[in-house]
């Protein structure tokens, strides 16, 4: 029941005088804001980057051959990456090595790509594209889905037809008033009828799929390729998690066997898998995580040391007050109690805006970049709790001081 | 029915001494006094005579360096702060020269407080701090600030919030002094109906004509009692005319 008293009184206190309670709380606001905004963006680049991210970059319960690293974590020294630099480029051949050795897998796909500086349609073009050659089940370990029109046969590629699928950006900019369906799109000097639109995919990643161009990998090797039968990249999707480290084992074996290397050397190939960039991502998160409460402990004393002050400047304004409520029979504990719950409904009131600030401005990165913003329940707690921690903390000593007035002295005051 | 007779205040020999610096000063000096329930008793005196320290040790807001007080049956100069905190509460209602009422509070609110420190709930507070402005005629008024009150009016509202808690006497220290003549007959015709209807009132003043309401005057000089039972000048002067020892 006091508790409610001390509440509604400290409320009415902020309301009258809105403006100074503003200042006053600018530091635990800024400090909670910080808090919730950082917060709900880690987490949400945290979501990202685990559901959306590395499965579109790598597929699911999928793992890559590739020539060399392209995510590298913790420290990669100079002779490694010089070492890995030197790795052969990768051949149809080894594809052959890899389906062999892999007879389990779900898919193998490989590919090869290769980027140029614009595609044309009639007078309409999209800068910087890239072409994909894939083979017929890229699109199914890539897990890309078509939006219109259909995806590359294996008759496109025995045929190797000159034909494409393109991401939903191009078809936008090239194809802005008709179908984009039988069409043909010219890059690199050579022409392609449209049979398929991707999906859209937006967001960070989307340039990669919204902005490239899938044609047969036969079609791709006998125009565009730099490289007669060069491929960048096999990809082996597996059917459940479990089988990723055996498979991985056996086609490590069998490219090592072809490549005649002694167990004494080192790979002259990569196995890439989505663990890759989610441990480096990992690194990066738990840094963040732990170090963000931290920062915010800074705001948060600086806020304190306010409130603090604040508090004992109404201590003073109001010792008459206390020495009456006292003359009318409040113990020191009624009035450390009512300062303390003050301070605290101060500091509360403002871990809630600061709690409502930092939301929104989440809202409004969720809203404007592709980062979907999360936040977990835990976080909200911590916010509030740390909230009501510097009201306690820095209320304690004013309290404390209104608390030991002496009753008369206070009536007496001005 | 309690006895009208039976004593509420006795103090023996009641002593207050402040230590300023090197020098003792000795703002009470023995001073045995008796009230009765249902008194309506003035202490008068002039500035520096230990009136207002004999109305904060009777009002417990102090304790005495030596001496006993005996406030309705209960020795009061063993207590703690908390137990003093208490018999504040209980025992007994302060009316001050300045009202000290909470200007953001409403006049029930304000009424009120004396119950908060009670314990008492929410609807119970309501009810009785209603009833106790009903009793000094301000039912009417309850939801106003005080700001948006007369000087009377907000005197009236302190009367209830000292009343609200049915204390064993009523302190008023100087109730009229910031109040013009008219206003302050209105005060005075509210102690005495309160004093008709039983209640044991304590003025401290320095006028004449408000001390004239009283049944009794006692009169302090250097921290002694004068008189248990002074005479009033006949003659009345202008409000605010000043105590004077011959």
């Amino acid at each position: 029941m006091r508790m409610w008293e001390g509440i509604r009184l400290a409320l009415q206190q902020i309301w009258a005088q809105k403006l100074k309670s503003f200042f006053s709380l600018v530091g635990v606001i800024i400090g909670i804001t910080f808090l919730i905004a950082v917060i709900t963006i880690v987490e949400g680049m945290n979501t990202y980057v685990r559901e959306d991210f590395a499965g579109s970059l790598f597929g699911v319960n999928t793992f890559t051959v590739v020539r060399r690293a392209q995510i590298q974590t913790g420290r990669v020294d100079q002779a490694e990456r010089r070492r890995q630099a030197r790795n052969p480029d990768l051949l149809l051949r080894d594809v052959d090595v890899v389906v062999d050795a892999a007879p389990n897998a779900l898919h193998v796909a490989y590919s090869a790509d290769r980027s140029f500086g614009e595609a044309r349609y009639g007078s309409n073009s999209r800068r910087n594209v890239r072409v994909i050659g894939g083979s017929p089940e890229y699109q199914l370990v890539q897990g890309w889905k078509i939006e219109d029109g259909r995806g590359l046969t294996p008759i496109d590629e025995q045929r190797g037809l000159k034909v494409a699928v393109i991401g939903s950006q191009i078809a936008e900019r090239l194809f802005p008033t008709t179908s984009p369906i039988d069409n043909r799109v010219r890059v690199g000097g050579q022409r392609f009828r449209v049979i398929g639109v991707f999906e859209k995919q937006g967001g960070f990643i989307g340039n990669v799929r919204d902005a490239s161009i899938l044609i047969p990998f036969s079609t791709f090797n006998a125009t565009l390729s730099r490289r007669r039968n060069g491929v960048d990249e096999i990809s082996v999707k597996v059917e459940v998690e479990d089988l990723m480290e055996p498979t991985m084992a056996v086609v490590e074996g069998a490219l090592r066997r072809n490549r005649g290397l002694r167990p004494t050397e080192e790979n002259d190939f990569h196995l890439q898998t989505s663990n890759d960039l989610l441990s480096a991502w990992n690194t990066i998160n738990t840094i963040l995580l732990a170090a963000i409460p931290g920062l915010v402990s800074v705001s948060l004393v600086v806020g304190g040391i306010v409130i603090m002050n604040i508090m004992l400047l109404s201590v003073s304004d109001r010792t008459r007050e206390i020495g009456l409520r006292k003359s009318l029979g409040a113990k020191r504990r009624d009035i450390l109690f009512q300062f303390l719950t003050e301070a605290s409904t101060l500091s509360m009131v403002g871990s809630l805006i600061g709690i409502a600030v930092g939301l929104g401005l989440a809202d409004l990165v969720d809203r404007l970049s592709p980062l979907p913003a999360t936040i977990s329940v835990p976080w909200l707690v911590l916010a509030i709790v740390m909230g009501m921690g510097v009201g306690v903390t820095s209320g304690i000593y004013p309290a404390y001081r209104a608390s030991k007035l002496d009753p008369i002295e206070a009536l007496r005051s001005e | 029915m309690q006895n009208t007779n039976e004593a509420i205040i006795t103090t023996h020999n009641l002593h207050k001494h402040y230590v300023m610096g090197a020098e003792t000063v000795r703002a009470l000096n023995g001073v045995d006094v008796e009230i009765r329930r249902n008194e309506y008793v003035a202490i008068m005196g002039p500035s520096g005579s230990g009136k207002s320290t004999l109305m904060n040790l009777i009002g417990c807001l102090d304790s005495p360096t030596e001496g006993e007080y005996v406030l309705n049956g209960q020795e009061v100069q063993v207590l703690d702060d908390d137990e003093l905190a208490r018999i504040r509460n209980r025992e007994i209602g302060f009316v001050f020269q300045t009202f000290n009422l909470l200007p953001r509070a409403t006049a029930l609110h304000n009424v009120e407080l004396p119950l908060i420190y009670a314990g008492v709930r929410s609807k119970e507070r309501q009810r009785r701090a209603s009833a106790a402005l009903e009793r000094v005629a301000l039912g009417d008024r309850m939801d106003h600030k005080p700001n948006e009150l007369s000087g009377g009016q907000r005197q009236r509202v302190a009367i209830a919030r000292a009343l609200v808690n049915d204390p064993s006497i009523v302190l008023a220290d100087e109730p009229t002094g910031n109040l013009d003549s008219s206003t302050s007959e209105e005060i005075m015709d509210v102690f005495e109906s309160l004093h008709a209807a039983g209640q044991t009132i304590i003025m401290v003043t320095h006028e004449f004509d408000i001390a004239s309401h009283a049944q009794r005057v006692i009169t302090l000089v250097d921290g002694k009692i004068a008189s248990h039972n002074a005479e009033i000048p006949t003659f009345v002067g202008a409000a605010g005319h000043d105590f004077h020892i011959p």
